[in-house]
């Protein structure tokens, strides 16, 4: 073998890296320097890299001219709700799945499995009609049940609690507890870091979600972000810095998110390469 | 199911050294009723926002009429076929599907490739190209919608500045340019994956086969590529998946326009369905969809299996 002092791979690599994650994160910041610029600037024909003076106002314009304040708590909640739901149920699932025997048990999980091919555009119109025939469009119900549980969340847990000693429970149940305390006492803390992989992908992906929350509500109050943000626009498309701003307010809380724990986001799209 | 509600080991079978589960021995009826009852939130939710909906689609794909409540048998079917909106519709939504999944994986594969020499900084990198992956549809299309305006987006100014020619991005490749801006979105998750894969491919290939005397190009075709299989085949599985039923780009970029020319499939399916008010047609279409993504994954799977190698 021969000693390579620089090996032109390696450079040519971070070349093209740096490159690639220019055209990535440059949009992302124009968003952000777009945010700050006037009308004027944002309809300017020879587009403005920065504005003169940061116009930090257009934060507070933008719930001026739009229900964002609603928006927001909209969001919180309907993003916050599921994933407290798939928290509570998608683990307790996996855990009867994983430890108990009980007849039909295949059988079923095969039928929890299956509901992983049905698309959410195939359940959007009959959805859509229930929720209609049940007085539920414009409520959070409309919004947070029809994504209570996730045969996926089910399936990651019961792979997690799987390992967990029998021996565990039965000494538990031994000691006289409850069925349920031994699930929220032994079970549930063994399987800490992929709670927080569970809990992480939901929230991100509800707070962005977007077909559902637009044929589910058609009164601009009951608006997650995503929704809101993009009726603003067609209604004042010209208003790019308000629209700007409002795409900041939705962007910050997932990628905080992420750059604090991007170990759990990659080990849970890793994870989801396991079926 | 039988053997499991005997309580004892039959004397024919050599009892286990341990219990396997704690209800090898005692599978009473106490666990079982235990387990139903932690299980009957989930039946009532998957049969009711899975399973009824879907019976549902199929049910009103015979029908039509406003309510979707009058017997039309197979009329939405036979009109699905000599639409000519829709069949449009479904080869740009095809075109769509094929080329967001080839490039992801090319991309990236390539990608992923790049970052697995062991390059100072690959988290930091790794992380940039997963943000637009976790951002939403909304901001990804609105942002874009921005930059590619042709009065006053900042990407015809860029080109001219680099003397390169503009152009009026979403009027002459609406469609390519809809598809770039999905890659843009998604390259970062499946560069995750494939890192994942070349990660888990041993060192020892590659030394034996440059012992051999394999080039770069032959360690490609010959180890990575076959070692990879699996997930080339789960990268493609979902993209191809998230392809056909891609929506925001159209609703959010192009309107679907113009002329139709990005009328993706679940977008066209919205507008029979909320904008015409044709429930009836809206699901027999989005069933035939349906069926069209579970016929390509079970093509996908089989096809894939047969390829993959085992070392």
């Amino acid at each position: 073998m021969h000693i390579r002092p620089v090996s032109p791979a390696r450079v040519a690599g971070y070349a093209l890296l740096t490159v690639v994650c220019a055209l990535t994160v440059v949009p992302l910041l124009y968003m952000g320097t777009l945010s700050l610029q006037t009308e004027a600037e944002t309809l300017a024909a020879d587009p403005v890299l920065w504005p003169e003076s940061p116009q930090f106002g257009n934060y507070v314009e933008l719930f001026e001219r739009a229900p964002f304040g609603n928006f927001i708590v909209n969001s919180l909640i309907v993003a916050g709700g599921i994933t407290v739901a798939h928290l509570v149920f998608d683990p307790l699932v996996g855990y009867v799945f994983a430890k108990f025997r009980f007849p039909l048990r295949n059988t079923l999980f095969v039928a929890l499995l299956a509901t992983l091919m049905i698309p959410l555009f195939v359940r959007m119109i009959p959805l859509y009609v229930m929720m209609s025939n049940l007085g539920w469009l414009n409520s959070y119900q409309a919004l947070i049940v029809p994504f209570l549980m996730d045969a996926f969340g089910i399936f990651l847990m019961r792979q997690f609690i799987q390992p967990i000693p029998d021996d565990l429970i039965q000494a538990a149940r031994i000691d006289g507890a409850s069925e349920l305390r031994i699930y929220a006492r032994v079970i549930l803390p063994q399987v800490k870091p992929a709670l927080a992989v569970l809990g992480l992908f939901t929230f991100v992906f509800q707070w962005n979600e977007f077909l559902w929350p637009l044929v589910a509500t058609t009164t601009e109050e009951m608006r997650t972000i995503p929704v809101g943000l993009t009726l603003f626009n067609q209604e004042y498309f010209t208003l790019w810095h308000l629209t700007a701003a409002g795409s900041v307010i939705l962007f910050v809380p997932t990628v905080l998110l992420f750059l604090f724990s991007q170990r759990y986001f990659v080990r849970g799209i890793t994870l989801s390469g396991l079926k | 199911m039988s053997a499991a509600t005997t309580t004892a080991p039959s004397p024919s079978e050599a009892p286990p050294l341990r219990p396997r589960g704690p209800f090898r021995r005692s599978l009473n009826r106490r666990y079982v009723i235990t387990a139903y009852l932690f299980l009957l939130p989930a039946f009532a939710f998957f049969g009711l926002m899975f399973y009824l909906p879907i019976g549902n689609v199929i049910a009103n794909s015979f029908n039509t009429g406003p309510q979707a409540d009058v017997y039309a048998g197979l009329e939405n079917y036979r009109r699905a076929l000599d639409d000519s909106a829709v069949h449009n519709s479904f080869t740009v939504t095809v075109v769509f599907g094929a080329a967001t999944t080839i490039g992801a994986i090319v991309l990236g594969l390539g990608l992923a490739m790049v970052l697995n020499q062991r390059l100072r900084g690959r988290v930091v990198f790794r992380a940039m190209l997963l943000v637009p992956y976790l951002t939403s549809v909304a901001i990804i299309g609105l942002l874009w919608r921005n930059i590619l305006d042709p009065q006053l987006g900042i990407l015809n100014r860029v080109l001219s500045d680099l003397g390169l020619p503009t152009q009026t991005w979403l009027n002459t490749h609406p469609l390519a340019t809809i598809i770039a801006v999905t890659l843009w979105m998604n390259v970062g998750y499946t560069m995750v994956l494939f890192l994942a894969g070349l990660q888990g491919i041993p060192e020892e290939f590659y030394e034996a086969a440059t012992v051999d005397g394999a080039g770069p190009w032959q360690r490609f075709w010959r180890i990575t590529l076959p070692l990879l299989t699996p997930t080339t085949l789960f990268v493609s599985v979902m993209a191809v998946i998230s392809g056909l039923q891609a929506f925001g780009q159209a609703y959010i970029i192009t309107g679907g326009g113009p002329a139709d020319r990005t009328d993706l499939y679940i977008f066209h399916v919205f507008n029979v369905a909320f904008t015409s008010r044709d429930f009836g047609y809206a699901s027999a279409l989005s069933f035939l969809l349906f069926l069209v993504i579970v016929l390509f994954t079970v093509v996908q799977l089989r096809l894939g299996r047969r390829g993959e190698v085992q070392y």
